[in-house]
């Protein structure tokens, strides 16, 4: 479903992402972790072309997403992608937010939009949300507002990046809930994220960066109980000590 | 003052109107209309050049600018005035010549507002429509600008209430609009030019605080809709009984 090989990323003389070569299989979910600063957040970016890339290929789909043809906005249409800021557009209400694209991509009648977009509401608990405007919302309910606005695509990709990070502590539990239930769906699904419980739960794979490197692609089992990379069993001794 | 108002009311509202061309008040509201009808889009425009990814587009409309805005607006009114018929090779009346110089100099100033407006939004509006898949002018028509013009609300209109004001300056000019209207007015009494300017000063004056007053009122309800709940709700009452540890 999502290939990269030999990626490589630079800010100014930095490299931030160092020849990635990784594939994450339909239906796949992948957790990635990591310190911050390692990589994470600008490897999931490159994968809809929010950030540009030096060199290598990522492959979505079957489809180049930096080929210098690629027709981006095309292929960012099956790649859902939700922020750590939620970025909802605070203009519009809830159902506005998740059924503009549908009407304004898909050509959708602002009807059948907006059934659509309310069926996806229900799915994450919020369809009494529906004429609310951004602004109104908790932090837990805009990430699942935009989880929402993500899915009205139908996109067999879906990208999180540090979806809870931003959150309360009591909010991260209602978003890991609707993610949790996505992932069974059948989507493939590629998510970074502290969240250590749910990778070990949900996450088929774990990723583990740091420096712009892979360091390890695990089996959640295999990561969490032996780690093989001296820097990986660092990493989680800090967090249970957190 | 109320009897000059009582025997040239019609000629401070419509000028020579109909034996005459349109004049007056009604002419300045309708040059300050047109002038910020065709300013909007053309400073939107600029606004957009001088964010554009593309290097020659940004030179071009950071030129207009600068340059627009280093001239008095009396440069732009006479260049227009003498300089445009000889562009065109024919002469063109006095309306659309400071209907011209107006949109020209008020865009190059709302283009400025309108892009501090889009600047000041987070990236990651920009990033969310991007990402799901709109194009650039789909991301600026239905996500980018109108939340940065509503945001650019308040500079727009000081810059629409000085647009109203600069018409008078068509009288240099010989538009007949309000000021024109005055002086003609002045020129048949003679004897009260401070009772005429003022009944100028407090027309003008009357317009445009009734706009920034609209315009200020119309900006709260907006407000009040998108977070109504946010601001008389739950969270002022979660704030009020929360204990101190």
């Amino acid at each position: 479903m999502i290939f990269f090989e030999s990626v490589d990323k630079f800010y100014g003389s930095h490299r931030c992402l160092t020849r990635i070569t990784a594939h994450v299989a339909k239906g796949e979910v992948v957790v990635i972790c990591g310190p911050s600063g390692s990589g994470k957040t600008t490897l999931i970016r490159t994968v809809n072309g929010l950030e540009p890339i030096r060199s290598g290929r990522i492959v979505v789909n079957g489809q180049d997403v930096h080929a210098p043809k690629a027709d981006i906005n095309r292929l960012r249409r099956e790649i859902g992608f939700v922020f750590q800021q939620f970025n909802l557009f605070p203009h519009m209400t809830v159902l506005d937010n998740v059924s503009l694209a549908p009407r304004k991509l898909r050509g959708l009648p602002r009807e059948q939009a907006e059934e659509e977009a309310r069926a996806l509401l229900a799915r994450v608990g919020l369809a009494e949300k529906a004429n609310v405007y951004p602004g109104q919302l908790s932090g837990g309910q805009s990430q699942r507002v935009a989880i929402a606005r993500a899915l009205a695509m139908s996109p067999p990709v879906i990208l999180f990046d540090e979806p809870t990070s931003a959150l309360d502590p009591e909010m991260v539990g209602e978003v890991l809930a609707v993610m949790r239930d996505l992932a069974g769906s059948g989507i493939t699904m590629v998510c970074v994220t502290h969240e250590m419980g749910f990778a070990r739960e949900v996450a088929d794979r774990v990723w583990f960066m740091d420096s712009g490197v892979i360091l390890e692609d695990a089996s959640p089992e295999e990561f969490f109980v032996a780690p093989r990379h001296p820097r990986a069993r660092r990493f989680l001794a800090d967090l249970r000590h957190a | 003052m109320l009897d000059i108002l009582r025997e040239y009311w019609l000629l401070f509202l419509v000028g020579q109107y109909p034996n005459g061309p349109l004049g007056g008040l009604v002419a300045t509201l309708l040059v300050a209309i047109c002038g910020l009808g065709l300013a909007l889009p053309c400073a939107m425009a600029i606004a957009l050049g001088r964010i554009s990814p593309y290097m020659p587009v940004r030179i071009a409309a950071a030129f207009v600018v600068h340059t627009v805005r280093g001239t008095p607006f009396l440069m732009v009114i006479f260049w227009s005035y003498f300089g445009l018929p000889i562009l065109l090779g024919r002469p063109i009346n006095g309306f659309v010549t400071l209907v011209g110089a107006l949109v020209l100099y008020e865009s190059a100033y709302l283009a400025e507002a309108i892009r501090a407006g889009i600047e000041a939004l987070p990236r990651g509006q920009r990033e969310a429509a991007r990402a799901l898949g709109l194009n650039y002018w789909q991301t600026m028509g239905l996500v980018i600008l109108p939340q940065a013009l509503f945001n650019a609300l308040p500079s727009l209109l000081t810059q629409f209430v000085s647009l109203i004001k600069e018409t008078s300056l068509g009288y240099v000019i010989s538009v007949n609009e309000f000021t024109f209207a005055a002086a003609q007015v002045n020129n048949q009494l003679l004897t009260k030019p401070v009772q005429v300017f003022s009944i100028l000063a407090l027309t003008f004056f009357a317009v445009c605080f009734t706009l920034t007053q609209t315009a200020r009122r119309l900006e709260r309800i907006v407000a009040r809709r998108r977070n109504g709940m946010a601001k008389d709700g739950e969270p002022t009452a979660l704030l009020a009984t929360e204990p101190t540890p």
